[in-house]
This record gives structure tokens, sequence and C-alpha cells, in this order.
């Protein structure tokens, strides 16, 4: 075998295990999800041999106590937990996004006296780990009538994704040649209508990064959402898995957490090249 | 500019000066009254804690240790992924998905996988490989190593992509350039792809001890605490949630935002040199 076809086909190995390796966990947790009982302690760990959607379809069924064989199937108000999961997003993604490009496009255009303090103090803030913060934040929390509320969260997880999105944005804004909102503004559009039309679309996939950050961020927590969130009919699907911490060993728990990433996993892989190119434009000639 | 600013740092500045405060006081349940200010009281105390020492050094293991080896596997991750070849769209997603699939859901996985309930067919295989490891390095290596183990999945999967935007942020005339002056690909990367990289690592590196703190509490809570091993933000929720001793965890809390700041000091230099008026 000649060396180039050797390295050829060395990379190919490497870049076939770098794949195992990313998706493994994955792969591991969607096949345990799809067993029955019985497969769980019997079958091998690797494969399934009689999948079954069980897991998930219960997680439906209901706010009625079920009964399977001797086990009685904990109630979980699945629904609503992903409906406020999405909610909590949603609302996460609006918020930091509005204040992060408003912050962003302050901060890199117009530049006010001591920009790059107040650029490195919002970034500074990560210094702080939120997850050891939650005693007063709770007294913050509640101060503001927030408590038990989704509301809660999104303000809590906007504060930890706005600084990477304001520093990336702002990164951009500050290279964007001035000439492209003057040449708008010549042609008679207003200051706001230049943005909106003309600067928002040029850096849509920088806003692409900074959206799958949050979604990031968001998706990463267990640990606040079951801290804030203590009624169930409150709760994100993390808050309501991460409470009853003893179900977590039950396999309706991994359909369950499956189930809600499903959608979000779908997602980031669609804008997952709009995420890099917004990386890059955003570092084009250093940060 | 202001909404971001207010919302940042009106949410963070009261928690942050309330931590400061209790950790200058002695506010605990047990005791009486109304707190009372006690000076660096707790601080002197800590000093002399052996516990507080051996969870310090547990955590800067732990942060050096992911750190490193999240840095390395993007940095291979991402000049594998930044060469052009068959297959490399889809190798790229399987990259991108361990940071992109929640953390809350993988985080399941990887307990189940390495911490698995009793019921399951290879809880025994697991089982006896945690004993070995234990066994090996004592007691909570095993534990240590799961929780490392996630960090570095989730985060080299962010790390690499960061780094992959920022080679393609690299001039491709400076590699072209480059593959004429050196010798072999191994000096290229020393002396040109490495401290072109730099910046972005620096920057990975801070982001990456951010979600390494997260991952630590996520694990935590999702084992029930089972997961024993001292670590300053788990001693931190011990004394300050189940022991109601706040100012103690206050202190505990605190004691690592001066080595954070120092990186951040760092940081700045090398991502975000003072500069004049760009043009």
């Amino acid at each position: 075998m000649s060396r180039g076809r050797l390295a050829r086909w060395g990379r190919g190995g490497l870049l076939a295990l770098v794949a195992i390796y990313s998706v493994f966990p994955i792969y591991f947790i969607t096949v345990q999800s799809l067993k029955t009982a019985e497969e769980d302690v019997f079958g091998s760990p690797l494969w399934v041999l009689n999948p079954t959607f069980e897991n998930y379809t219960e997680l439906f069924a209901g706010s009625r106590a079920r009964v399977r064989g001797y086990v009685i199937v904990p109630r979980v108000p699945f629904l609503v937990w992903m409906v406020n999961s999405a909610l909590v997003l949603a609302g996460s993604l609006a918020v930091t996004m509005g204040a992060g490009v408003l912050a962003a496009y302050a901060l890199g255009r117009l530049q006010p006296p001591g920009w790059v303090w107040w650029r490195r103090a919002l970034f500074a803030t990560y210094v702080i780990p939120h997850t050891i913060l939650f005693i007063p934040l709770y007294q913050v929390i509640i101060a503001l009538g927030l408590d038990d509320h989704q509301g809660a969260l999104v303000l809590i997880y906007s504060t930890m994704a706005l600084p990477f999105c304001v520093w990336i944005l702002s990164a951009y804004y500050r290279n964007l040649p001035r000439e492209i909102e003057e040449s708008a503004l010549v042609e008679g559009a207003s200051p706001l209508a230049a943005f909106i039309r003309i600067v928002l679309p040029m850096s849509r996939n920088v806003l692409i990064a900074a959206g799958l950050f949050t979604v990031g961020t968001v998706g990463n927590d267990f640990m606040l959402a079951s801290i804030f969130l203590l009624d169930p009919e409150n709760q994100t699907v993390a808050a309501g898995l991460g409470v009853m911490d003893v179900s977590l060993e039950e396999l309706l728990a991994v359909a369950g957490v499956n189930l809600a990433a499903l959608p979000v996993a779908a997602g980031c892989a669609l804008l997952a090249r709009g995420y890099v190119r917004g990386l890059t434009a955003a570092m084009l000639e250093g940060a | 500019m202001a909404p971001a600013l207010l919302l940042v740092l009106g949410v963070l500045a009261y928690p942050l000066g309330w931590e400061v405060w209790i950790s200058l006081t002695n506010f605990s349940s047990r005791a009486e009254g109304a707190p009372v200010f006690v000076g660096l009281a707790n601080y002197r105390r800590l000093l002399d804690d052996p516990d507080f020492w051996r969870a310090l050094a547990t955590t800067v293991a732990y942060f050096a240790v992911t750190t490193m080896a999240k840095l390395a596997l993007g940095v291979g991750l991402a000049l594998l992924l930044a060469r052009p070849g068959r297959g490399r769209a889809l190798v790229f997603l399987a990259v991108f998905l361990p940071w992109a699939y929640p953390g809350g859901v993988t985080v399941v996985a990887w307990y189940w996988m390495l911490n698995p309930p009793l019921i399951t067919s290879y809880s025994v295989a697991m089982g006896s490989l945690k004993h070995a490891v234990d066994g090996l390095w004592g007691a909570g290596a095993y534990a240590f190593a799961s929780v490392a183990l996630f960090n570095i999945w989730r985060g080299g999967s962010f790390t690499a992509v960061f780094l992959l935007a920022a080679l393609n942020a690299i001039p491709t005339e400076l590699f072209e350039y480059a593959r004429l002056e050196t010798k072999n690909a191994w000096q290229r990367f020393r002396e040109v792809t490495l401290p072109l990289l730099r910046p972005y690592m620096a920057l990975a590196v801070f982001l990456s001890f951010t979600t390494a703190f997260a991952d630590l509490a996520n694990v935590w809570m999702l084992t029930g605490g089972r997961v024993i091993f001292p670590v300053l933000g788990t001693q931190a929720y011990w004394l300050g949630i189940r022991d109601g001793q706040f100012a103690e965890a206050a202190v505990r809390s605190l004691s690592l935002v001066p080595l954070l700041v120092l990186a951040l000091m760092l940081l700045f230099r090398w991502f975000d040199p003072p500069r004049e008026k760009p043009a």
C-alpha cells in the first residue's frame, strides 16, 4: 500500500473513531430507553432486540397512576413539562437576543466612553459561579415576585448566556464596515430601518451562533431549574426529572429526557453550519 | 446597552454582595439572633481547615485535567475537521452533537453508563470497574473520573467547534506561506498554527471553566449527593443547604473567585489587548 493511501485510510479511521466517540453516549441511552423491563435486566447493554416505545407513550399517559406488573409507574405531567421547557427556552432566547443585540450594537458600533471596560465587565461575570449563588438569588427572585415561576429561570439563564453573546455580536459589529449603513442612510432610510433591514440580516449567522449558545446554556442546566421550580405544574423537564431523583433510575426518566432533547438536537444540527460561520465571522480580524 | 447591563449586573450584583457580606458574619441557622459581623474570622478558620485544602486540591486538579484534555481534544478535532475530505460534514455533525444535545439529558446518559442502577444487565461489570478504579486510586476516584469524562466529552465538543471556527477565520495565505517556510508538519503546527490559535484557545478555556463548574453541580444534583468526593462547590452546597451554615458556605463559594479573576486577567491580555480606537 502506498504512503498516500495509508494516510487516507488512517484519516478515515480517525474520523470514524471520532464520530463513534461523540455519538456513543447518546446511542447508548437511546438503546436503554427502548428496552422492556425484562431486556433491561437480561439483555445486552449495547443493543435492543425487542424495541418498545412503552416508556415513551407512558410519559403521556396522563395523571392516573398506573400499575405495570408489580411496579407503580410514577405519574408525570410530561406534556406540561414540555410546554414549560419550551416557554423557558423561548423566553430566554427572546430576552438574550433582544438585550444582546442592543448591547452589542451599542458597544461595537456606537462605542460610548469606556465601552471596552463595559464589555469586559459583562464578560467578567463569568467568574462568578452561578450555581453557588442560589441562596441570595432566591431572595432576588422572591423580591421580584417570580417565586416558582418560569420567569425566574428566563431571568437567570439570560444573565448566563448574555456575556458571551454580547461579546461575539459586538466583535462582529465593530468589524462591519461603516459604509454599509452609510449607504443605506444616503438612500433615505432611517437609522432604525437601516439597522433592521441591512445590519440584522447581515449578521444572521452571528445571531445563530449567539442563539445556539443560549440554547446550549439553557439545555445544560439541571440544578437551577430544580431549585427554583417546585410545583410540578410549573416545572420544566429538567426540573421535574431532577427533583424525583429516585425515579431517575427508571427507564421512564431516560425516555423523557431523550424525547425532550430530540427537537433541540435536531434544531441545532440544522443550524450547525450557521453556528460555525457566525463564530468565524465574529472572529475575523481578532475579536 | 442599558437593558443587558441592567439584567446581568443587576441580577448578579445583589447575590454577590450578599455572599461577600455573609462570609464576614456568623450567619447560620444554628446561631441565635441576627447575624453578627465577625470580620475575617471565617476566612482564617478556612485556612486552618484540612478539608478545605483537600477540596481545593481536588477542584484545581479537576479544572486542570478537564481543561487540558478539552484543549488537546479540541485542537486535534478542529485540525482534523478543517481539512477537506470525504465524510467530513457528517463527522462534523457528530462532533457538534455532544454539545448541542442538552446537557441535562446527556448527564443522565453518562450516569446510566458509568453508575448504572442496580437493575441493568451491565451493572455488575460497571460495579467491578468502579471498585477496581477506587481500589487503585482511592475512594471517590471513579466518581471523579466519571464527572471529568462527562465534562471532557461535552466541553471538548464545544472547544473543537469553537476552534474550527477560529481556524476558518485565519487567512489561508498564512498557512500556505507556512508550508513553504517550515520543514515538517509538527514544526508548522508548533510555530504557526498554535500561536495563531492561542487567543481563541484562551477564550475557549475560560468558557470551559464556567461549564466545568456547572457540570460539577449537575452531577451532584443528579446523583442525589451520592457522588461523594470533596470539591469546593459540593462542600459549599452541603454546608449551606443541608447544614444551614450559610457563612461557612459563602466563604467556600468565594474562595475560588481570586483564582478565576487571575485567569480572566490573563485571558484579557491574550484575547482583548487594549488598543487604539479601531479604524
